[in-house]
C-alpha cells in the first residue's frame, strides 16, 4: 500500500457511516476468586461506541483492560456488570459471529494440524463449501507468506509464522468486523507493515476493524479513533487528529533549498515570530521504513526456510473495482525508480503467486512522502554497503532482537 | 451438521497425530492375542474358548474405557486450558455443537477401535476352532459359539406378593400384639413365602416347572435343548455335592426323558455354579410348553432360585451376529463413558476430570455395598447377633439417595454381555435396543444436558497473566 494510505491524517476516503457496529455501556468486570470474592477489576464501568468502517484502537500498557474488553465483547468472559451490544445482538449470540474475525493475543491453534488443515477447520465452523475453503485457504497463506509451508504442523511454526496462520484464521470468513488483539506481537517488521496494510485495505472496503496494542506506532499508524485505558477505567477518547493535533504549531516541509532562499524564508516567518520559536533541520527517516528497505533488497538476492514475505492482501478480502486500479497505479509509479525486483522466476519458480515486485513496492514507499529525492539517494547509497553490516547495525538499534 | 463433523474430525485427527490411536490399537491387539498365551484353563476346548471369550473382552472393555474418559477428559479440558476453545467459540458455532461433536469424535473412534479387536477375538475364536478334532468342535459350537435363547417359568411375584398379603392378615388375626412394624414383618413373610417356591424339600419331593418356550416352539422340531440349572443346598455334604435327578417332556403324551441319578455341585455365597443338561429334543407339548420336575433324593432341601434356578436353552441364531450385538452393549457403555468424561471436563480441569470419572466408575462398581445398605435400611452396621439393624442419624438422606443411584446404576450395569456370549447365550435386538436406550439415550443424554449446560455457561477465558 502507497505511504499516503498510511498517514492516518490523510483523507482515506473510509465508506464510514452512522452504523454502530458495537456498542458498550457501563461495562465493568470482576474477577472472582473461588470463593467469590472480587480479586481484581479489570474493567471498569467503560463506555464506547465503535461505527462501521472505523479503526478503532484499544490503548495502554500491560494489565489495563484491553484484552478483557475484547474477550467480553466476544462472548469469551460475561459482564459483571453493563451492556454489550455487537451488531445489534447479546455477544454470545452465535449467528453474529459469522461476521466476525478474531485473532487472540497469541495464537492459540491446534499444534497438530498444519496450515492448510487449521484454515480448513475454521473454514468448515463457518460452513462454508469445500471449494470455497480451498479457494481462501490458498489465497490466504499466500498473503500471510506461508503458501510454501502448508504441510508443516503449526506446532513446528516459530511464534511469528503462527501469528500468521492466526491471521489467516481470522480473516476465513471475509469478517465485517475483525478484532485484533496485539496483532503485530511477534512480527518481524515486515509482517507488521504488512499487517498495517491489511488493516487499512479491510477499513477501505467498509470492514470494522478494532485493534488491541500497547505498540503506540502500530496505533498511530492505522487506527481512525483509539480509546486509552489505564486501571481499567478509559483516560482518553477520540480521534487520532482530536487527540494529536497541537493547534498552535505549524511544521513545512520543503526539498533542499539554496541557503539565500532559505535565508529569505526565514527573515519572512521572523518578521511575525521571536527567533526562537523557529526551527530549521533535515527529517530523519525512521527505523521502519529504513529497516524495509534493506531487506527487499536483501530478497533480490536470497531465499528465506522462514516466513516469506506475503505477496498481496487475498483476493477475496480486496478492494472493489474502483480503488484497485488507482492503488496500484501509485505503487508502480513509486517503486519502479528505485527497487529493482529480482527476476522472479529464477528466485521462485515454486511459488509464482508470491509477487516480489509488487512487495517491495509495498515496502518501500514507507518514508514520508514528502522527500522522494532523499529518499532515493540514500537508499542508492545504501545499496553497495554489504548487508550484514546493516543487518548489525540493525539489531543493535532493535535490542538485540532478530 | 458440518460444524458439528469438523469438531469430531478434529478430535480424530489429534488421536491419530498423536499417536494415540496407534497404541490403543497396539495395546488392544496385545491383550487379544497374548492373553490367550498365558491364561490357565481346565483343559477343555470349551473351557478355553469361554476363559478367551471372558478375558479378552473384558480387557477390551477395560482398555477402552480407561482411555476413553481419559481422551474425553482430554479432549474439552486441554482445549479450554490451551486456550484453543477461545478461536472456536468465536466461530459461529454454539456450544452444544462442540460438545457433541467431540463427543460424536470419541465415540466413532471407540467403533472402530472396538470393531478391529473384536474383529480379531473372533477371528482368533473361529481359526482355534477350526484347528480342533471335528467331535470338539461339534461341541463348542452347540454350547458357547452359537447364540441360544433362554426361557424361564412365569414370573411369580404377583403370586407371591398376593401369598404373603394372605399370610400377613391370616397371621395379624391370630396375634395378640398390638403394634408391629408391618413392614418388616412383611419383609420376613415376603422371604418364607418365595423360599417355599424355590424350595424342593428332602426325600424324593419333587417341584415342577412348566416353561413356555412362546415362539420359539416353531423352529425347535428335532433340535435338542439344554436346561441350564443353578441351586443352593440348605446343608453342606462331605463330598460337596448333591445327587438330583431331572425328568423334562410331557407326561400326558407319555413321552418323557429321565435322567440318571447326578452328583452336581451346588452354589454357594461365593461361587455361582452353573450345570448345562443335555435333552432330547422334541419334549414340549403342542402350545410349547415344557415340563420339568426335580428330585430331591438328598436328606436336605435343595433351593432352585426364581431368578436363574432352572431355565431351557435353545438354538436362537449363529454365534456371529450374537457376538456383534454383545459388542454393541459393550459400545454403549462406552458411549456413556465418554459423554461422561466430558460433562466431568465441562466445568473441571483435566485431572480433577479424570479423577472425578473414574471416581464414578468406582461407584457403579461398589453398587453391592450400596445395594446391602438399602436391604438393612442403614448405613451403620447391625448387630449380626441379636439381629439389631443399624441405626444412623444420615439414614433419613441416605438411603433414599441410595436408592436413587443403585436404581440408576442398575440402569446401566443391568447387562452382561461378556457373560451371555461366553456361555453361548443370546443376545436379543430387544436386549440390545434396551441398552441403548437405558445407557445412552437416559444415562448419557442426562450427562450430556448437564455436560452442556455446564459448558455454556462457563467463561472460557480467565483473568490474564500478563
Amino acid at each position: 500500500m502507497p505511504v499516503a494510505e498510511l498517514n492516518p491524517q490523510s483523507p482515506v476516503g473510509n465508506p464510514k457511516s452512522d452504523e454502530v457496529v458495537i456498542s458498550v455501556r457501563g461495562l465493568t468486570k470482576v474477577f472472582k476468586d473461588f470463593w467469590n470474592r472480587p480479586k481484581a477489576r479489570a474493567v471498569d464501568g467503560v463506555d464506547f461506541e465503535v461505527r462501521k468502517g472505523e479503526i478503532f484502537g484499544l490503548l495502554g500498557p500491560n494489565g489495563s483492560g484491553k484484552s478483557t474488553t475484547i474477550k467480553l465483547l466476544l462472548g469469551l468472559l460475561n459482564p459483571t456488570k453493563g451492556h454489550i451490544e455487537v451488531f445489534g445482538h447479546s455477544p454470545r449470540h452465535v449467528q453474529t459471529k459469522a461476521r466476525i474475525g478474531y485473532l487472540p493475543e497469541e495464537s492459540y491453534l491446534y499444534r497438530y494440524l498444519n496450515s492448510r488443515e487449521t484454515l480448513d477447520f475454521f473454514g468448515n465452523l463457518f460452513h462454508l463449501d469445500k471449494a470455497d475453503r480451498n479457494n481462501r485457504a490458498e489465497q490466504l497463506l499466500d498473503m500471510v507468506g506461508l503458501g510454501k509451508t502448508q504441510t508443516r504442523a503449526v506446532g513446528e511454526f516459530s511464534k511469528g509464522m503462527q501469528r500468521r496462520i492466526g491471521l489467516a484464521q481470522a480473516l476465513i470468513n471475509d469478517p465485517d468486523l475483525v478484532i485484533l488483539d496485539e496483532p503485530t506481537a511477534g512480527l518481524d517488521p515486515i509482517g507488521c507493515r504488512e499487517v498495517k496494510d491489511l488493516i487499512i485495505a479491510l477499513a477501505k472496503r467498509g470492514k470494522t476493524v478494532i485493534l488491541s496494542s500497547h505498540l503506540l506506532s502500530d496505533v498511530e499508524d492505522v487506527c481512525d479513533r483509539v480509546v486509552i485505558y489505564y486501571g481499567g477505567k478509559i483516560q482518553a477518547n477520540g480521534t487520532l487528529k482530536e487527540l494529536l493535533a497541537k493547534p498552535d504549531t505549524l511544521r513545512i516541509s520543503t526539498p533542499v533549498l539554496p541557503r539565500e532562499t532559505l535565508e529569505k524564508v526565514l527573515a519572512l516567518i521572523r518578521h511575525d515570530v521571536t527567533t526562537g520559536e523557529v526551527r530549521v533541520d533535515n527529517p530523519t527517516q525512521n527505523l521502519e521504513s529504513y529497516f524495509l528497505d534493506v531487506v527487499a533488497k536483501a530478497r533480490a538476492a536470497g531465499e528465506t526456510s522462514g516466513a516469506q514475505s506475503g505477496a498481496r492482501v487475498a483476493e477475496y478480502l480486496r478492494a472493489g473495482g474502483e480503488e484497485k486500479p488507482a492503488t496500484e497505479r501509485v505503487l508502480e509509479k513509486l517503486s519502479l525508480p528505485q527497487a529493482a525486483p529480482a527476476p522472479k522466476a529464477s528466485t521462485e519458480p515454486a511459488a509464482p503467486k508470491v509477487d516480489d515486485g509488487k512487495l517491495s513496492a509495498l515496502a518501500q514507499p514507507a518514508a514520508p512522502a514528502p522527500q522522494p529525492d532523499k529518499l532515493t539517494s540514500k537508499t542508492e547509497t545504501a545499496k553497495p554497503v554489504d548487508l550484514s553490516k546493516a543487518d548489525e547495525k540493525l539489531s543493535s538499534l532493535l535490542g538485540g532482537k532478530k | 451438521m458440518q460444524r458439528i463433523f469438523a469438531i469430531a474430525g478434529l478430535t480424530w485427527k489429534a488421536a491419530l497425530r498423536f499417536k494415540l490411536f496407534l497404541v490403543i490399537t497396539a495395546l488392544l491387539l496385545i491383550a487379544v492375542i497374548g492373553l490367550p498365551l498365558v491364561i490357565k484353563d481346565d483343559g477343555t476346548a470349551e473351557g478355553f474358548t469361554q476363559i478367551i471369550l471372558t478375558y479378552t473382552l473384558s480387557a477390551i472393555t477395560a482398555l477402552l474405557g480407561l482411555s476413553t474418559i481419559w481422551l474425553s477428559c482430554g479432549t474439552l479440558a486441554r482445549d479450554i486450558e490451551e486456550c484453543q476453545i477461545q478461536v472456536v467459540v468465536t466461530k459461529p458455532i454454539a456450544r452444544w455443537q462442540i460438545w457433541i461433536g467431540k463427543w460424536l469424535g470419541i465415540v466413532t473412534l471407540n467403533a472402530v477401535l472396538l470393531l478391529i479387536s473384536g474383529a480379531f477375538v473372533f477371528g482368533l475364536l473361529e481359526y482355534r476352532a477350526s484347528k480342533l478334532p471335528a467331535a470338539v468342535q461339534q461341541k463348542l459350537h452347540t454350547d458357547i459359539l452359537v447364540a441360544r435363547g433362554a426361557a424361564k417359568e412365569a414370573d411369580m411375584t404377583a403370586m407371591i406378593d398376593e401369598e404373603t398379603a394372605r399370610e400377613f392378615t391370616a397371621r395379624m388375626a391370630q396375634s395378640s400384639v398390638e403394634k408391629v412394624d408391618e413392614a418388616e414383618v412383611k419383609k420376613i413373610i415376603r422371604a418364607q413365602v418365595k423360599a417355599a417356591v424355590e424350595q424342593v424339600p428332602p426325600g424324593y419331593f419333587s417341584r415342577p416347572w412348566q416353561i413356555d418356550l412362546g415362539f420359539a416352539k416353531n423352529s425347535l422340531a428335532d433340535k435338542p435343548l439344554q436346561l441350564r440349572i443353578k441351586f443352593n443346598g440348605a446343608e453342606r455334604t462331605l463330598s460337596g455335592t448333591f445327587t438330583l435327578m431331572l425328568q423334562a417332556g410331557d407326561p400326558k403324551s407319555g413321552k418323557v426323558w429321565r435322567s440318571e441319578p447326578m452328583s452336581l455341585a451346588p452354589s454357594t455365597e461365593s461361587e455361582q455354579v452353573f450345570h448345562e443338561i443335555p435333552i432330547p429334543a422334541n419334549l414340549f407339548d403342542s402350545s410349547g410348553v415344557l415340563t420339568i420336575i426335580a428330585y430331591n433324593p438328598n436328606n436336605t432341601a435343595l433351593s432352585f432360585p426364581l431368578e436363574d434356578g432352572m431355565e431351557v436353552l435353545y438354538p436362537d441364531g449363529g454365534f456371529a451376529p450374537n457376538f456383534a450385538r454383545g459388542l454393541g452393549i459393550i459400545f454403549c457403555w462406552l458411549a456413556l463413558m465418554a459423554a461422561l468424561g466430558l460433562m466431568a471436563a465441562s466445568f473441571l480441569s483435566f485431572p480433577v476430570a479424570a479423577f472425578f470419572s473414574l471416581t464414578m466408575l468406582v461407584v457403579v462398581f461398589s453398587s453391592g455395598t450400596l445395594a446391602d445398605a438399602i436391604d438393612s435400611g442403614s448405613v451403620a452396621a447391625g448387630n449380626e447377633e441379636t439381629g439389631v439393624a443399624g441405626h444412623s442419624v444420615m439414614d433419613v438422606v441416605l438411603i433414599p439417595a441410595f436408592k436413587a443411584l443403585l436404581s440408576v446404576i442398575r440402569l446401566v450395569q443391568n447387562f452382561s454381555p461378556v457373560d451371555a456370549l461366553s456361555t453361548g447365550r443370546c443376545i436379543t435386538w430387544t436386549e440390545l435396543g434396551l441398552a441403548f436406550t437405558q445407557i445412552v439415550l437416559v444415562i448419557g443424554g442426562i450427562f450430556a444436558v448437564m455436560g452442556i449446560y455446564f459448558f455454556s455457561r462457563r467463561e472460557l477465558a480467565t483473568a490474564q497473566t500478563q
